[in-house]
């Protein structure tokens, strides 16, 4: 965060907009991931208190920091954050550009907007991305991607090698578009339960709520933004139909309709990973994923522990309870 | 009945009192699907709360027989769908879009569109939370839209026929309903999914799209069109594998008639929200608007009602006559209300609906008539409430605002509704030159002397700020 100096950021809000595009700027890709308690609060002044924390806490955090930004790539994921775009854009004057983001299979309507967003991007930039200079990107930002996933892989091996507490410290650098990963982090073989990570967003701040629930358990895999989701993205064509169609074909997001497709990804991650039960993360109002909790319990066959959370530190306690109990229950189930 | 009577608000004793005088012959003139054997619904309004509308006991209607014509048709809604149903008609489950796909629909003769998402008044009218307590135990958080009482209507297959198709409109939309629909599909009905993309502001600093205009003046990128025809032809091919009928001038003369129902409720809100005596109340003028969507499963018969209101209240301003006081405070009311009681409320306390925006503008647009019907029904439904920005949406009422024709404005929120959470703030700094209340609407049965009070306060307010 130290070398952050003014108007050098290009701030984002999700897993379908290529940080290859907007890297190619100049600038550099943020992803606005921030949930704290604090931010959210101040969020407060400018959407209804029943907005999602994570949004009311990007508001603020942009309204502080908006020398920082010369412009913000915003999507029509979810209804919140796309409305988010709105308010930044009223509030700050900054540059605001919004892909339209299909809810449904509508290959087309995203491979015309990334075609849109990079016209935008070229101007902002006020050169032409060249193939060379989208080759570069791509490799540059596969070969993050590929130390994230060393990382990744010992988290998920057997048994699990790194904890997610230290392997969001490690995404945080890549959302923040930091030039280097940090390659190493201290192994920690576990043998605590392993359990899968799904939800709403990991903010930057929710280390340690990560880190309360690894006390017990072991996360072994993800679906959250703000962890491993990026690690889905795998170019293979080094160009722009090669970009458009690897973050198209990801796993699908949760508000993708139908949602068959999300659930079949996270059966056969949960079964891959050898997981013992489900930690279900979701934020106050994040309808995508309130609405989604009774049927995941349904759809995978694992004990869920649902924990739902505005991002403040207050019930934790309780939330530690919760944690051991769920544990308690896992270990006897093994 | 409209000479004899002078126009007033009335409960339900008294429009039982009025209904004795009504002649047999009247009763069984009005009917739907112009069947004379089963589709009489002519009622006085105590009929449905006796059936279950408990709300109504506490509600104030206009008093002509055309207002009486408008509740026995509305409620009778549900027994329509059915009826529909048993005679052969394929019943068809329109859902998100609020105006554009039932045209479509209607092109077909065999096959009646309806929005499931109305049900979303059913808990208000009935007092009862047994629908959001089901959809509670199906899984919809409590922090979310009342419209999820559709998802227990579903569930519980009561409140409407089984519908032989459903169009599910997603997109840039709220996120409640996507995700009911989501649990709809997961209950084992097949959806056909809709894209509704998002219609991006014009900004300076954009390049590289060709815009054009809505009819309201709304720009959008002309590609966004082109995604839309996809859709609703993909809508129209859906329709002809299952109605016998499938001519494309069909299509024409559907749009035809929605417009004619447009322009007439184009008409009547031009006449009510300018006449200097109000000659129609609030709540009959939101059921009128929302009729747009689908007419009420019987657009022949809606659009004759709303043809009878329209000359009882022409009849009534060229008097100088109404329902409300002449110095009652024009009002502006954002986002409709899910309990129909606060516009009686509002009314109670001496405020007047001058204009409204209750989400649906892409249904009270005309669709143009003279281009390709599928390009004419994307062009209209760019013009959707909830597509686009929150200055967008309620331009009309900024416009009301700053040509002194609204005093304040009020705007009926639900706790944990997306746009809602999200728009509210915006709404109030874009008309900042009006006071604005903005009311969380409580669930069933909620509507406590504490609210009362502060829609009393307003009122007030607005009662000093413009004497």
């Amino acid at each position: 965060m130290k070398d952050i100096t003014p108007k050098t950021l290009i701030g984002y809000t999700c897993s379908y907009i290529p940080v290859e595009l907007l890297s190619a700027t100049g600038l550099r890709p943020y992803r606005l991931l921030h949930g704290d308690i604090g931010l959210s609060k101040e969020g407060d002044k400018s959407v209804r208190i029943d907005a999602c924390p994570l949004i009311k806490s990007n508001i603020a955090y942009v309204l502080k920091n908006r020398s920082r930004f010369a412009a913000l790539v915003g999507s029509t994921g979810c209804d919140m954050s796309r409305r988010m775009n709105d308010v930044i854009k009223e509030l700050t004057g900054i540059p605001v550009y919004v892909l339209n983001n299909p809810r449904t299979d509508n290959a087309r309507i995203y491979n015309d907007e990334i075609d849109w967003l990079t016209k935008q991007l070229q101007q902002i930039a006020r050169r032409k991305f060249t193939d060379q200079l989208i080759a570069q990107e791509i490799t540059s930002w596969k070969s993050k991607r590929e130390q994230l996933r060393v990382i990744d892989e010992k988290r998920k091996s057997t048994p699990s090698l790194v904890s997610t507490t230290d392997f969001h410290k490690a995404c945080i650098s890549y959302y923040q578009g930091a030039l280097d990963i940090p390659k190493s982090l201290c192994t920690s073989p576990c043998d605590k339960p392993r359990v899968y990570l799904l939800g709403s967003a990991i903010s930057y701040e929710a280390n340690p709520i990560l880190q309360l629930i690894e006390n017990d358990l072991r996360i072994v895999g993800d679906y959250n933004c703000g962890l491993s989701r990026a690690l889905n993205i795998r170019i293979k064509e080094m160009n722009f139909d090669g970009i458009k169609k690897a973050y198209y074909d990801q796993p699908p997001c949760i508000f993708k309709r139908p949602h068959k497709e999300y659930y079949d990804h996270i059966e056969i991650s949960v079964n891959e990973l050898n997981c013992s039960g489900i930690v279900a993360w979701t934020l106050d109002y994040c309808d995508q994923h309130e609405f989604e909790v009774q049927r995941i319990e349904h759809m995978i066959d694992r004990p869920v522990l649902r924990i739902r959370s505005d991002f403040s530190f207050q019930n934790m306690s309780q939330l530690r309870t919760r944690v051991d109990a769920f544990t308690e229950m896992l270990c006897a189930m093994k | 009945m409209r000479d004899e009577i002078a126009p007033k608000k009335i409960g339900l004793a008294d429009w039982s009192t009025q209904f004795r005088e009504l002649d047999d012959s009247l009763i069984k003139k009005y009917r739907y699907y112009g069947n004379s054997e089963w589709g009489i619904y002519l009622s006085p309004p105590a009929t449905f709360m006796v059936y279950g509308a408990r709300e109504l006991r506490k509600l104030k209607f206009d008093n002509s027989l055309a207002a009486l014509r408008l509740w026995g048709f509305t409620f009778t809604e549900g027994e329509r769908l059915f009826r529909a149903k048993q005679s052969g008609k394929h019943v068809i489950a329109t859902m998100g879009d609020l105006g554009t796909v039932p045209v479509i629909v209607m092109a077909f003769p065999d096959c009646v569109p309806f929005y499931p998402d109305c049900t979303w008044w059913t808990p208000f009218f009935n007092e009862s939370t047994v629908l959001l307590d089901k959809a509670g135990e199906l899984g919809a958080p409590e922090a979310s839209c009342f419209v999820r009482s559709t998802l227990a209507a579903f569930h519980k297959m009561a409140y409407f026929p089984k519908p032989e198709l459903l169009f599910a409109s997603t997109g840039a939309s709220c996120d409640d309903y996507s995700c009911i629909m989501q649990m709809v599909e997961d209950m084992g009905y097949e959806l056909t999914w809709l894209e509704m993309p998002y219609r991006r502001d014009h900004s300076d600093y954009y390049i590289g799209d060709d815009y054009a205009a809505t009819n309201q003046g709304l720009k959008y990128a002309k590609r966004f069109e082109s995604y839309l025809i996809e859709e609703y032809k993909r809508v129209w091919q859906k329709m002809q594998k299952i109605s016998r009928t499938s001519e494309p001038a069909q299509l024409i003369e559907s749009i035809r008639k929605n417009n004619r129902l447009r322009r007439l409720v184009v008409k009547i809100k031009d006449v009510v929200y300018n006449a200097p005596i109000a000659p129609l109340p609030g709540l009959e003028m939101m059921v009128i608007e929302f009729g747009n969507l689908y007419g009420y499963a019987d657009i022949d018969e809606w659009l004759d009602i709303l043809e009878m209101v329209y000359e009882t209240i022409d009849h009534r301003a060229q008097k100088g006559i109404g329902v409300l006081e002449r110095d009652a405070i024009p009002i502006a009311w954002v986002t409709p209300t899910a309990d129909p009681q606060l516009l009686n409320i509002i009314e109670d306390q001496g405020g007047r609906v001058v204009a409204t925006e209750y989400v649906i503008n892409q249904a009270l647009v005309e669709i143009e008539e003279d281009i390709e019907p599928f390009s004419a029904l994307a062009r209209s439904f760019l013009n959707a409430s909830l597509i686009g920005s929150t200055a967008d949406r309620i331009r009309r009422i900024t416009e009301a605002v700053n040509t002194g024709r609204v005093a304040g404005v009020i705007i009926t929120n639900m706790l944990g509704c997306s746009h809602c959470a999200m728009e509210t703030r915006i709404i109030e700094k874009e008309l900042e030159k009006v006071p604005v209340l903005a009311i969380d609407v409580p669930a069933p049965l909620g509507i406590t002397e504490q609210l009362r009070t502060r829609v009393a306060a307003f009122m007030e307010m607005l009662k000093c700020t413009t004497s």
